[in-house]
């Protein structure tokens, strides 16, 4: 191929890369400007307006967002760290052991994740209302294993399976005993995925609205739901409403950032079996 | 460095429901496996795959239960004890390496483990890796290597603890040819200048008849034969032995013995071919009796025109160079003859065959053990 013939391709390619950027990254922008702007100017669509921080101003000092906002890293980072606890020796058995039903098991967990979540809040509703779960931070979290666990299991199990036997066979003829042999020589080696599964597992959950919508109520609160409140007075705080999804998404965009070298690797990783 | 001594070893996989019930004899993985390594030796474990080898060795060290009987390392019994307890060093088939960390941290995995000081690993890091030609590849990662030079960290990561036992679990079988050959001399160097009682787990003949002091052969979780390299080629005691053992492998034929003028010749079905049957045996034969005769290639001989027996057609010949082959057909079986004399042969020529007469071999047709005199 010629140069200049090379040179139309990039720039074809990059025209496109370029469209998409706008069309995604749009909203996000939008919103971000609209942070800015005073109630007045918040319908126009003009780029050219007097920046203000009175909607951080209200949202953080006279709102409770801050306290919505804590509910959700409380809620999404224990769901999370119950997740791994209890997913990654699940998935270790899931890859190791041969015991009955185990395929069905292993699809039982990934279809946790097919339910449509309106189907199944309804009933959950009523059964937290029941046990006392409703509107707690330990209800939330347990729901959000629907969210977070099928994940990690099934990326971690790829792991485990890509591991040879012989490595732990070798690690416990070498002086470990069995939990020195899965903390010492296997978490290292399944730690790609098992980071990149929980930050995205984290990353659904924190993003979660339906469950939460139903599940928690004044004391418990993410902030998914929480910006809903800013909807629900009877005038309509776009300014207010816009710093509040800004916020909130910032944890997601920023793992996003941190690890997306490591999170297609990661996620790609143990999925593909030589 | 230690005696290995292994008493009626028994091994059965827990079977569960129906199958338990349908249980039998075979069903045992190891089946009374009893083998005494000397201090120094070096044992294969020879076998098809199946037939409980590589569940011996890792018996011995102490990745499977027993099921029944005993294994001494020098005089303890370590049945029961942790694999890191019976100071052993095991190298894998697949290698086994950790991929994290550096082909030097790899070797020196077990001393850390054991809470060695670093001077002390260094030293016996140091003192290792020219032994296996790894010392230039010491600052490198396990993916970087080739599949040879893993197997040799391998091996080194296995003798740096001064192992009583070194146990390998078919070190070479996933390399090809030429790297295997060259590992299985090195391998061979190794044992004879540090001198650890060595047990090897392999499916190839070859490996186990060049490297081992004497060899034991397995099959269907029971030992069949355990002798020098010598001993298992020219002595078999069984039809598996002698067939397993020897490339090309030998002539093993169901024979019909026929009494001709007071001479016993081997008849075959199928086939015009008739052999004179050397004169050792004659005191075991009667006219009309089957058995299973068993010559090496090597070991048949081209007849002469005034030769006794019946002639058959030539249905291959190869020139090899430094040695020819002939094949005759019996039945649908090649019955294989190789020699080293310059002589052509053309496909449908006529042939007679002699065998000789201390390398000949006879089975019983039932239990396939060799019938003796």
């Amino acid at each position: 191929m010629s140069t200049s013939k090379k040179r139309l391709g990039s720039i074809v390619r990059h025209g496109l890369l370029g469209i998409w950027a706008i069309f995604a990254l749009f909203p996000l922008i939008w919103m971000l400007i609209m942070t800015f702007k005073s109630e007045a100017d918040v319908m126009t669509t003009t780029f050219i307006f007097t920046p203000t921080l009175d909607n951080y101003r209200q949202v953080l000092l006279q709102s409770d967002y801050l306290r919505f906002f804590t509910d959700s890293v409380i809620t999404s980072v224990g769901a999370v760290l119950i997740s791994v606890l209890l997913g990654v020796p699940a998935a270790y058995a899931l890859a190791r052991y041969k015991f009955k039903y185990k395929e069905g098991l292993a699809f039982q967990i990934l279809s946790f994740r097919f339910a449509p979540e309106l189907l199944v809040v309804l009933p959950l509703f009523m059964i937290y209302q029941r046990m006392g779960l409703h509107d707690t931070y330990l209800g939330l979290i347990w729901v959000y294993q629907l969210i977070s666990m099928p994940l990690i299991i099934w990326v971690v199990r790829g792991y485990f399976e890509d591991i040879s036997v012989e490595i732990e066979h070798a690690a416990q003829v070498d002086g470990y005993n069995w939990w020195q042999v899965f903390m010492k020589t296997l978490v290292p080696l399944i730690k790609p995925g098992l980071v990149s599964s929980a930050l995205l597992a984290f990353i659904f959950v924190w993003n979660s609205f339906t469950f939460p919508l139903m599940l928690s109520g004044f004391n418990v609160s993410p902030v998914t739901v929480a910006a809903m409140r800013f909807l629900a007075s009877h005038t309509v705080q776009y300014g207010q409403m816009a710093v509040a999804a800004t916020i909130s998404a910032l944890p997601a965009v920023v793992f996003a950032l941190l690890i997306q070298k490591h999170l297609v690797r990661g996620l790609s990783f143990g999925a593909v079996k030589g | 460095m230690a005696k290995l001594r292994i008493e009626n070893l028994y091994k059965r996989y827990d079977l569960k429901g129906k199958k338990k019930k349908n249980a039998k004899l075979n069903d045992f993985a190891v089946n009374n496996l009893s083998l005494d390594c000397e201090e120094g030796e070096f044992v294969a474990l020879l076998g098809p795959s199946g037939c409980g080898k590589t569940t011996t060795l890792r018996m011995i060290a102490g990745l499977e239960d027993i099921t029944d009987g005993g294994i001494y390392i020098g005089d303890e019994l370590v049945n029961n004890l942790h694999p890191k307890d019976r100071h052993i060093g095991l190298a894998f088939e697949d290698y086994a390496l950790y991929p994290p960390l550096k082909v030097y941290e790899n070797i020196a995995f077990n001393m850390r483990a054991k809470g060695a000081k670093n001077d002390e690993v260094h030293r016996r890091v140091m003192e290792i890796a020219p032994l296996l030609k790894v010392e230039d590849l010491l600052d490198k990662m396990p993916v970087k290597l080739s599949g040879g030079q893993k197997q040799r960290v391998n091996i080194a990561r296995a003798i740096v603890r001064n192992p009583k036992l070194l146990l390998m679990d078919e070190p070479l079988s996933h390399l090809d040819g030429k790297m295997r050959q060259e590992l299985r001399t090195e391998i061979k160097r190794l044992h004879n200048k540090i001198k650890c009682t060595s047990v090897y787990v392999t499916h190839d003949q070859l490996e186990a008849m060049s490297l081992a002091d004497r060899i034991a052969i397995m099959d269907l979780g029971v030992l069949q034969q355990f002798g020098t390299p010598l001993e298992i080629y020219d002595d078999p005691v069984n039809e598996f032995v002698a067939a397993f053992i020897g490339e090309p492998p030998m002539n093993i034929l169901k024979t019909t013995i026929a009494k001709i003028e007071s001479e016993f010749y081997f008849t075959f079905e199928d086939s015009e071919l008739r052999i004179l049957v050397p004169n050792r045996y004659y005191d075991l034969l009667s006219d009309g009796m089957v058995v299973k005769m068993g010559v090496r290639p090597m070991d048949v001989i081209i007849g002469k025109e005034d030769s006794k027996g019946e002639p058959v057609k030539v249905a291959v010949f190869e020139n090899l160079g430094d040695e020819r082959r002939i094949g005759v057909h019996v039945g649908d079986k090649l019955f294989m003859l190789i020699t080293s004399e310059e002589v052509r042969y053309k496909q449908g020529q006529s042939i007679k065959l002699e065998v000789r007469a201390e390398k000949t071999h006879l089975f019983d047709i039932e239990t396939g053990l060799r019938i003796r005199n």
